[in-house]
């Protein structure tokens, strides 16, 4: 298939190349052209702008950073809507607002254009080894279509409703995920001022009900004072924004997302935007005046 | 001197009238004109748009809901710019971010208008009674010019300090008031599942260090479980929103305003939002029926 890709960083590098591996033609736009180092070489077409991706392309995917460049990408100046290719599939795997989402999609369809949100779960290993969770709204023929796609980057793969649900859902895996990561923190912050190894707690936890992946894989990762990052504190901080801005929309109360999205405040407040998001445990132990 | 007021609402009309009754020339506009009407009975003068008011006036004063209005009336097809002369200062009274405060008084300036965000504490009654705590940003000479008019309107008038300080010193007192409220009714709601009254806790509280014009005012309303409007609650909803943008663009950690902003999440679900912010009780109420 041709496919274009644009967004090439953390998570969109690794997608884009499991595709080609896959055997697609990829035709590829980057913002700072030092993200197309890593396609040197491998046939990848290297396009002019997202229009021309658009253009070339049977279906587009686009992983970027926030609703304001997916609006460029989409609809800006040289964007994909000015191809004017009637029947292409544009799948957004970027954490955007499912608003957002939604005024992007009826925008692209007004040029029959069809529109998929389709953001994913599993960080920079998950896109790697191709083991990514997507979860897609929009059109279900489009996602038939573009579903083998998704099978090359990711694991699972569900049509979650229509257009925004994709995003609706992301948004709930990220207040699954950031809570469950305090949780952890707390919990590794409250054995290590009793004075218990924090090891031993979590790997008695881990044969309970409080096993998670999360507990499993970064709690082990807070234990070693690993602080590679996969998925930053400021992406974390991004995506509750998201949640919080819909949660205020919507007239839900979310008191544990709130409570923890201030932590991820602090966390870019005090310098730790660029850590992974696990080193939240960092500012535990500090209110705890146990930290580093 | 000849005054403009636009945005003639709940808190708007009062304001202007004491600016009238201190002698000053008015010209008005308010979208609904009927909300002119008693001021233009008084004698102000009615105009058909913002672009006619500054014609007309030599200070201008807005109070209206959202950033994007004060845009709409500086700047729209109608706007203040179109009528206004060099030196002409807007006072802006409304609530709104920070940030947009800062942008409108750069692309004022660039018309050779003034401009002050200097907005107002205190509820409808100090609107009536000229007693409003006035929170000013800008240029300390702008401000020396249009004193006599604010002294005409409010009691306490403090220069923060530059473009935007009026409005973050708002935001903080929106946290510190609203979170008032909320812990005023919970210590209703902890003093009914008592099966205390608590009008008498009211009373006996207003004596010692947990007293406030929050316990004074919205205390009474609760134990009276009078909820209707003094400012709707839609508007502190509304300005949470705000506040809560901003700690995320300061990487600040708020956690008590955080989960207050979800109890007025929870409140708009319930349709108060037009409504007293005193339904803070009801939303707890939710969670633990009252049973007398």
């Amino acid at each position: 298939m041709e496919v274009g890709f644009i967004g090439l960083g953390l998570m969109g590098r690794p997608m884009a190349l499991n595709l080609g591996k896959a055997g697609h033609r990829l035709h590829l736009w980057a913002r700072r052209p030092e993200a197309l180092d890593a396609f040197a070489g491998s046939g990848a077409a290297i396009c002019e702008n997202a229009a021309q991706v658009a253009r070339e392309a049977e279906v587009v995917i686009i992983c970027v950073a926030d609703a304001p460049d997916v609006e460029e990408v989409c609809l800006g100046p040289g964007g994909i809507a000015e191809s004017g290719r009637r029947g292409l599939i544009v799948s957004d795997s970027s954490t955007i607002a499912p608003a957002a989402a939604r005024r992007i999609g009826e925008r692209l369809a007004e040029r029959g254009i069809a529109f998929l949100d389709a953001p994913v779960s599993g960080g920079e290993v998950g896109a790697t080894n191709a083991t990514l969770t997507f979860m897609v709204g929009g059109d279900a023929a489009a996602f038939e279509t573009v579903r083998p796609l998704y099978e090359r980057m990711g694991k699972s793969i569900t049509h979650v409703g229509a257009s925004g649900a994709g995003q609706v859902a992301k948004a709930c895996n990220q207040i699954v995920v950031a809570i469950t990561m305090e949780a952890v923190a707390e919990a590794l912050t409250f054995a290590k001022k009793s004075g218990v190894d924090g090891a031993r707690v979590r790997e008695a936890l881990l044969g309970g009900f409080a096993y998670s992946r999360i507990l499993e894989h970064h709690g082990k990762k807070m234990l070693e004072r690993n602080w590679k990052p996969g998925f930053k504190a400021w992406m974390q901080q991004k995506d509750l924004r998201i949640v919080l801005q819909s949660a205020h929309e919507l007239g839900l109360a979310l008191p544990g997302a709130a409570a923890v999205a201030q932590m991820f405040n602090a966390m870019v407040g005090s310098g730790l935007g660029e850590e992974d998001n696990m080193a939240v445990v960092k500012l535990v132990e500090r209110l705890a005046g146990i930290g580093e | 001197m000849r005054v403009g007021f636009i945005g003639l609402g709940v808190m708007g009309r009062p304001m202007a009238a004491n600016l009238a009754r201190a002698g000053h020339r008015m010209s008005v506009y308010a979208r609904r004109s009927e909300a002119a009407r008693p001021l233009v009975e008084a004698g102000a003068g009615l105009c058909a748009s913002p672009a006619e008011v500054a014609v007309a006036a030599e200070v201008v004063f807005t109070m209206v809901t959202a950033g994007a209005d004060v845009e709409e009336i500086a700047f729209g097809e109608h706007g203040l710019v179109r009528g206004a002369r060099p030196g002409m200062v807007l006072v802006d009274s409304s609530t709104i971010a920070p940030e947009d405060a800062r942008r409108i008084a750069v692309r004022l300036a660039g018309h050779g208008v003034e401009m002050l965000d200097a907005p107002v504490s205190g509820g409808s009654r100090g609107a009536s009674d000229a007693s409003l705590a006035i929170m000013v940003g800008g240029r300390a000479e702008v401000l020396a010019r249009v004193r006599p008019l604010l002294g005409s309107i409010g009691r306490t008038i403090v220069h923060v300090g530059p473009s935007g300080a009026g409005q973050v010193a708002k935001a903080c007192n929106q946290m510190i008031m609203v979170a008032c409220i909320e812990a005023v009714a919970e210590a209703m709601l902890l003093a009914r599942a008592s099966g205390v009254r608590c009008d008498r806790v009211r009373q006996a509280l207003s004596g010692g260090s947990a007293a406030s014009r929050v316990l004074d005012f919205f205390g009474a309303k609760m134990a009276e479980r009078d909820f209707l409007a003094g400012v709707q609650a839609r508007l502190h909803h509304k300005d949470f929103g705000i506040l809560m943008r901003e700690a995320i663009g300061l990487g600040v950690a708020l956690p008590v305003v955080a989960e207050v902003w979800q109890q007025l999440n929870a409140l708009m679900a319930h349709g108060w939002g037009g409504e007293d912010t005193s339904n803070l009780l009801r939303v707890l109420e939710t969670l633990r029926p009252r049973t007398s």
